[in-house]
């Protein structure tokens, strides 16, 4: 058999932990290998050991079918390998070419020769069908253009093994099929690309091969053909786990948010809202589906009142809340669980007694006469990491000591807990591991048993369905549509999603 | 904005790893002081024992590096208080000056009873700090200007203003650049017979406790602590930013008028062009090297008093300028921030970074 990578026996601790248990991968030359796993797994230890940035423990590395010593990314790029991070490092002030180019610079005379550079980049990206410009500057291009140019950048250092760690967590659907479009064209020309993700449907849509890590080991590795859904998660997190539509009793009530005809603007003064209109009743969860970018998180923002409305109304329990300060919203019954967590939801280094007290710290028991009671802030933070299950030492922990999973568990602690009958929800499970994503979807169904109302904003289809008894679908600043929760055609909402109105297309045929 | 980041990288770390890092650098700048006194020929150990012997060698040294460390603690206060909220004061030398010229002006134009008398003089101070720094604090919230910028250039300004007021329109009769003196009902109380050490240090330690107290277990403290190290995070929750960040900046201001206030009513008793030199700065940097906290700013004023005290000796003493205090100051902040800067190899997730 070809391999391109072959690891064994590789064990990485950290004190006493240990990362990395003996794990033995074996890619094939040619082959798309997905390695999956939850966060903390091992998966990116694992792929750092194989770059260079990290010394295994134990174990061997063969590229290429010699065994070597792998000590700096140095040694990695020149066998071949290639890393695409999840984070891009990219200077944007500079253009393309010199981002591509940047500490390989194409010299005459001793300078820059830039126009060489730009001629490099224009060859490789038509070789490989990855679409820039390279006089352009890298500041204002998307994410997904973004990835292109990391990708190039690998390109440019002729790897022929190229590692993507969590590749599609920052793109659109549709940049993550020509994603993969991309990735398939680089094995049918001999590459291999080994890709590290958590994310069950698109190692499905992509891969030949799969390596699920649990805990540091390997639990499986196995064709794709091999593999169902259901299998994968099994293996991933070691137990059942169903995403399907959660049962429920008809538990509406009155209109606890409405709004009509609402407008407003985003970051660049653009119109990011346009004549938005929904209603949510208390007991019901409605569903905002839709690509990111298309105006949700707008919309959330304007109905916490973090971002003006240009024009329209909405109402909480019948009290306009548009020109209102974040502040009389939240005590007018809005809670709002953002979807920027780490930048809006947390301070990341106060503790996490800090971490809830934000809204309240004016608000009885927690404060009397303008005095902080901090003991009964311990003591509620106490009882909601038992409620949520929130894997932490105690109330004095710093909030990014916590896993992704768990802060989203305190931010959605301290909002179902403000005593608000909205809950505004964006992006309840980005990023986190599927095990917790199933206890926040419990929760999240808890409220609405208890009467709640709720906005659940989400890019993935798959929780509307299991949780929302009305999808409206959202392109471009607009409700395209809304669809029962119940009966979802995928279609539908796909057409929707990409800004066409399934009437028109029924009245055309 | 780049401070901002610095600073929530100087407060995410452990306090005993910020305290070994400070203690090495500390040992890094004193070495590479010594380096320096070699090369002016003097003996490294006789100008630090010179040093210490001038800062604590009896008790009315002792006193002197405490009036010293005065003013420094005050002013290092001040800046406590704009850190905790995401500011940065840096005009309290300009504080400083007004509020010591308002202070000696109710004391030498006003008759009052003493403790009133005090109590007037002191207030006016501390309107005059909040009053100057209002207006670079409007600019910032209302419009984002810089703080940093509008609060060092309102420094030049104030200072030159108090020259024109004491030149101009209040000078003694006589040759020196300064007011009348004031009157004794507004001298602030000695705490001992042989120094002018007065009250004004108990004044700076109870701001410490105070100020510490208060963002410790108040709500608005808590508000102030929020703005300062996430601010979207506390827009979010329903702070009000803007108004936190101004409140922040006004206090910070008005601590810095009163640190004028203690110097001009139980110092000098009168107000004298320049009668402060470098207060504002070195309480500044006293907060910074202390990260921020008031209780730490005790010691490192202590710390930047004695070296001004010791100084003071040393020159008798010893061949030495008084100036090499201001290089091993130099060296001191230059070896602390180099360790806030250094990369850290290695978190517990054991992925290398790579950023600085």
């Amino acid at each position: 058999m070809d391999l391109a990578v072959d690891l064994s026996g590789i064990t990485k601790r950290f004190g006493a932990f240990t990362a990395n248990d003996s794990i033995d991968l074996a890619v094939r030359r040619g082959e798309i290998h997905a390695i999956i796993g939850e966060n903390g797994a091992g998966k990116t230890t694992l792929m750092n050991i194989l770059f260079g940035l990290l010394q295994p423990d134990e174990g061997t590395i063969s590229i290429g079918g010699r065994t070597m010593l792998v000590d700096s990314p140095a040694v990695a790029i020149h066998e071949g390998l290639g890393m695409v991070h999840q984070h891009f490092k990219l200077v944007p002030s500079l253009t393309v070419a010199d981002n591509i180019f940047l500490g390989m610079e194409i010299r005459r005379n001793g300078l820059i020769d830039r126009a060489a550079q730009v001629e490099r980049t224009r060859v490789l990206s038509e070789k490989f069908g990855l679409r820039v410009d390279p006089q352009e500057r890298v500041a204002g291009l998307s994410v997904g253009i973004e990835q292109r140019i990391e990708i190039l950048k690998v390109l440019a250092r002729n790897a022929r093994i190229i590692i993507l760690d969590e590749p599609t967590a920052v793109l659109t659907p549709q940049e993550s099929r020509d994603l993969f479009q991309t990735l398939r064209s680089f094995v049918d020309d001999g590459m291999t690309v080994i890709f590290i993700s958590h994310h069950l449907e698109e190692v499905m849509a992509v891969s030949d091969t799969v390596t699920v890590l649990r805990d540091g080991r390997v639990v499986a590795t196995k064709p794709k053909s091999a593999l169902n859904k259901r299998e994968l998660v099994r293996l991933m997190v070691g137990r059942d786990v169903s995403f399907d539509r959660r049962p429920r009793t008809p538990n509406e009530g009155t209109v606890a948010l409405d709004v009509t005809d609402l407008w407003a603007r985003d970051d660049r003064r653009l119109t990011a809202l346009k004549s938005v209109g929904l209603t949510v009743r208390a007991g019901e969860i409605v569903g905002i589906a839709g690509v990111a970018g298309n105006g949700q998180t707008e919309l959330a923002e304007v109905l916490s009142g973090l971002r003006p409305a240009s024009r329209g109304r909405a109402q909480l329990h019948g009290h306009d809340i548009l020109d209102r300060t974040p502040a009389e919203i939240r005590n007018r019954g809005l809670a709002h669980v953002p979807g920027d967590r780490m930048v809006r939801g947390v301070d990341r280094n106060a503790s996490l007694s800090a971490n809830i007290l934000m809204g309240r710290q004016t608000k009885r028991p927690f404060s009397r006469l303008g005095l902080i009671d901090w003991t009964t802030v311990h003591d509620a933070m106490r009882a909601l990491i038992q409620r949520f299950d929130i894997r932490a030492r105690g109330p004095k922990d710093p909030a990014r000591s916590l896993s992704g999973g768990n802060i989203q568990k305190v931010v959605l602690a301290r909002e179902f807990t403000a005593g608000g009958d909205v809950l505004l929800i964006d992006q309840p499970t980005r990023g986190v591991d599927i095990g917790a994503q199933e206890a926040i979807h419990d929760e999240i169904m808890r409220q609405r048993a208890d009467g709640r109302a709720i906005l659940l904003i989400s890019t993935q289809l798959d929780e509307l369905k299991a949780l929302a008894d009305r999808i409206l679908v959202m392109f471009d600043g607009r409700i395209m549509g809304a669809v029962d929760g119940a009966v979802v055609d995928d279609d539908a909402i796909g057409l929707m999603m990409a800004g066409i109105d399934p009437a028109e297309m029924t009245e055309a045929s | 904005m780049t401070n901002r980041l610095f600073f929530r990288e100087l407060f995410s770390k452990g306090l005993a790893r910020t305290l070994t890092g400070q203690a090495l650098a500390f040992a890094i700048a004193l070495a590479l002081g010594a380096v320096i006194i070699l090369m002016i020929d003097e003996s490294p150990v006789a100008v630090f024992l010179t040093l210490m012997r001038g800062a604590f060698g009896d008790t009315e040294k002792i006193a002197g590096t405490l009036l010293q460390t005065t003013p420094i603690l005050i002013c290092g206060i001040a800046a406590c208080i704009a850190l905790r909220g995401g500011m940065f004061n840096v005009g309290i030398e300009g504080q400083l000056f007004l509020g010591g010229f308002a202070a000696a002006w109710v004391g030498f134009a006003f008759s009052l009873p003493p403790v009133l008398h005090v109590l007037a003089a002191m207030t006016l101070a501390v309107i005059a700090g909040a009053l100057w720094i209002a207006i670079p604090a409007f600019f910032r919230v209302r419009f984002g200007t810089n703080e940093v910028v509008s609060t060092i250039l309102a420094n030049y300004i104030a200072t030159l203003l108090t020259s024109y007021f004491t030149i101009f329109l209040f000078k003694r009769p006589g040759g020196w650049s300064e007011t009348p003196p004031i009157l004794t009902s507004a001298y602030l109380p000695e705490l001992f017979s042989f120094s002018r050490l007065n009250i004004g240090l108990l004044i700076g330690l109870a701001l410490a406790v105070g100020v510490t107290a208060f963002f410790r277990w108040t709500s608005a403290g808590y508000a102030a602590t929020m703005v300062g190290s996430a601010p979207k995070f506390a827009e979010y929750g329903g702070v009000n930013v803007r108004r936190v960040g101004f409140g922040v900046l006004l206090v910070s201001g008005a601590v810095g008028g009163l640190a004028g206030g203690v110097e001009t009513l139980g110092v000098h008793h009168r107000f004298m062009e320049g009668f402060a030199p470098g207060f504002g700065f070195d309480g500044l940097i006293a907060a910074l090297l202390a990260n921020g906290s008031p209780i730490g700013t005790i010691f490192t004023a202590l710390f930047f008093g004695a070296l001004r005290a010791g100084s003071l000796l040393l020159e008798v003493d010893t061949t030495a300028s008084r100036e090499i205090i201001t290089v091993i100051q130099a060296l001191i902040i230059l070896a602390v921030s180099a360790d806030l800067m250094m990369p850290r190899r290695g978190d517990r997730t054991g992925e290398r970074r790579w950023k600085f």
